[in-house]
């Protein structure tokens, strides 16, 4: 295919593509999902053109953060990029737990590091930031917690206003950050799923421009950047086993989107793809139901309880593509107790001194689950993600 | 017996009345509309239908109400036709209230036509 794009272009943004029916729109207007099939919308690059003009190396010798990768970011305007410090996690080597559990290679991607203290700082940087060059002036999105906490931070840095619905028992710290950065906060009685019910009928009424999970187009572009910092990482190849918690699915799902455009621009050494391995809470399993029944979407999980807030979700926006990816990749999807996440969480602070989030707890407790049931080779390149810090949930840890 | 590819969606919503019309006429349902409660169960007690789509959230009475007195009407089928609750603002519990008000199953909007597809055609085969 001849491209002829901008060999200096700061991006490579081409247009905006439906998920599910493939209705194309463009990307210089306001969208937030597809008007006639009501799937997420995917950002689409002009990758034959990235890939004659954007040197991969080059990339790698940039400052470091998340928008060196600008060119495959949506953001089309330098001034418009709103930069916190996020991206460049440390991929961190596991060398006591590794070897307590028999493997060779076992590593966790730790994202605590980011601002705000959770992986939600990328893709609340790219959403804020493209709707800032959008014109956009207020925000609102509904929270199991840490995107809560992401938004407001990013939305003060833009000079918009936002507003935050999230559920009474948010841990503490997300409600206070949320609220120190300028946001409007409502605590609401019931579970994101309630909370995003509200923020929906404000958005529309009011004229809020709601960027929950995936009814934008842009956070799953910030979150698909930790796929090209793993292969990067990796030195251009990709892990073999990747176990990820699931709650709205924005990061497996942006992973797997960066995956496919690595390979597309040629900046893979190897295209052999990882397993991803879905992680839920048993009090909240709707993708392992789903994935076990090998169905095509989720059925909206009655009863959501777990102590990872994050993974209390009862039915993701984007059911459909996790589960694409899961079942496209030979990955799997699996629940762990809350007793299994508490007790990996303590165990993982012990042996290699990382105080996770609840939910980045649940893959360590998932990896052993893996183990018992022989599905991991021990030679296998296996990472974790810790989605978060632990001292988010001190009122939980307290409890 | 030929099974009725009428659609009761009680709904009084007109943007999604029109999303669910277009998805499902073109799949060969026939799609009969109510925009209250109480004229939907009036609806459901004349009219032969295959399937009922149930908002919650309804001018009149809810949907919850809708579908106790769907499930306790003298018409005999409307006890075990399926009904498919649809809610945007969601309280908290209002999945389990809607199963436990004899719904067989609980979307969130905004409706995904192909989950919708599905759905609905796990009842009602496509004609």
């Amino acid at each position: 295919m001849t491209s002829f794009a901008d060999p200096m272009a700061l991006s490579y943004l081409s247009h905006l593509q439906c998920s599910g029916c493939g209705r194309e729109f463009p990307h210089q207007e306001i969208h937030t999902f597809c008007p006639d099939c009501q799937s997420p919308l995917l950002s689409i690059y002009d990758l034959p053109g990235a890939r004659q003009h954007v040197d991969r190396d080059e990339v790698s010798r940039r400052s470091k953060g998340m928008w060196r990768w600008h060119e495959l970011l949506p953001v089309l305007n330098q001034e418009n990029q709103i930069f916190l410090g996020e991206g460049d996690t440390p991929l961190l080597l596991l060398t006591r737990l590794q070897k307590e559990f028999g493997l060779s290679h076992l590593y966790v991607k730790d994202e605590s590091s980011n601002p705000t203290g959770s992986f939600k700082a990328r893709g609340l940087a790219a959403a804020i930031s493209k709707a800032k060059e959008l014109g956009v002036e207020k925000v609102i999105i509904p929270t199991a917690g840490n995107a809560g906490g992401a938004m407001a931070a990013y939305a003060a840095r833009a000079g918009l206003k936002a507003h935050i619905f999230m559920p009474k028992d948010t841990p503490f710290a997300n409600i206070e950050e949320s609220r120190i950065a300028g946001a409007e906060v409502v605590l609401v009685d019931g579970l994101i799923s309630d909370a995003a019910g509200m923020a929906g009928e404000k958005a529309r009424t009011e004229g809020w421009f709601d960027v929950s999970t995936f009814k934008e187009p842009y956070r799953v572009e910030g979150k698909k950047v930790m796929g090209y910092e793993l292969a990067e990482s990796f030195g251009w190849e990709l892990p073999d086993v990747i176990i990820y918690p699931t709650g709205g699915g924005t990061g497996l799902v942006g992973m797997w989107k960066a995956f496919d455009e690595l390979e597309a621009l040629g900046w893979l050494e190897n295209v052999k793809r990882p397993r991803m391995v879905s992680v839920q809470a048993d009090g909240c399993a709707p993708v392992v139901k789903a994935f076990q029944a090998k169905a095509a979407f989720c059925d909206f999980w009655t009863n959501a309880h777990t102590v990872a807030s994050g993974l209390r979700v009862p039915k993701s926006f984007a059911d459909q593509l996790i589960l694409h990816d899961i079942y496209q990749s030979n990955g799997i999807a699996l629940a762990v107790s809350d007793e299994a996440i508490l007790e990996a969480q303590s165990h993982l602070a012990k042996k290699e001194g990382i105080f996770a989030a609840p939910e980045g707890a649940a893959t360590l407790a998932a990896l052993q689950e893996l183990i018992r049931q022989n599905w991991l080779h021990p030679e296998e390149r296996i990472v974790l993600f810790n989605t978060g810090s632990g001292l988010k949930y001190l009122d939980r840890s307290a409890a | 017996m030929t099974p009725s590819y009428n659609v009761l969606y009680i709904e009084d919503n007109p943007d999604n009345t029109m999303l669910v019309r277009r998805a499902l006429e073109a799949r060969g349902y026939k799609l009969l509309h109510s925009g209250t409660g109480i004229n939907g169960v009036s609806m459901a007690e004349k009219e032969e239908l295959g399937l009922i789509l149930l908002d919650i959230n309804l001018p009149d009475i809810d949907g919850y109400e809708v579908a106790r007195r769907l499930r306790s009407s003298n018409k005999r089928e409307l006890s075990t036709i399926p009904i498919i609750a649809i809610t945007a603002n969601a309280l908290k519990g209002d999945a389990e209230k809607a199963l436990n008000a004899g719904c067989d199953v609980y979307m969130s909007k905004p409706i995904n036509i192909r989950e919708l597809w599905a759905r609905v055609e796990a009842f009602l085969p496509t004609p």
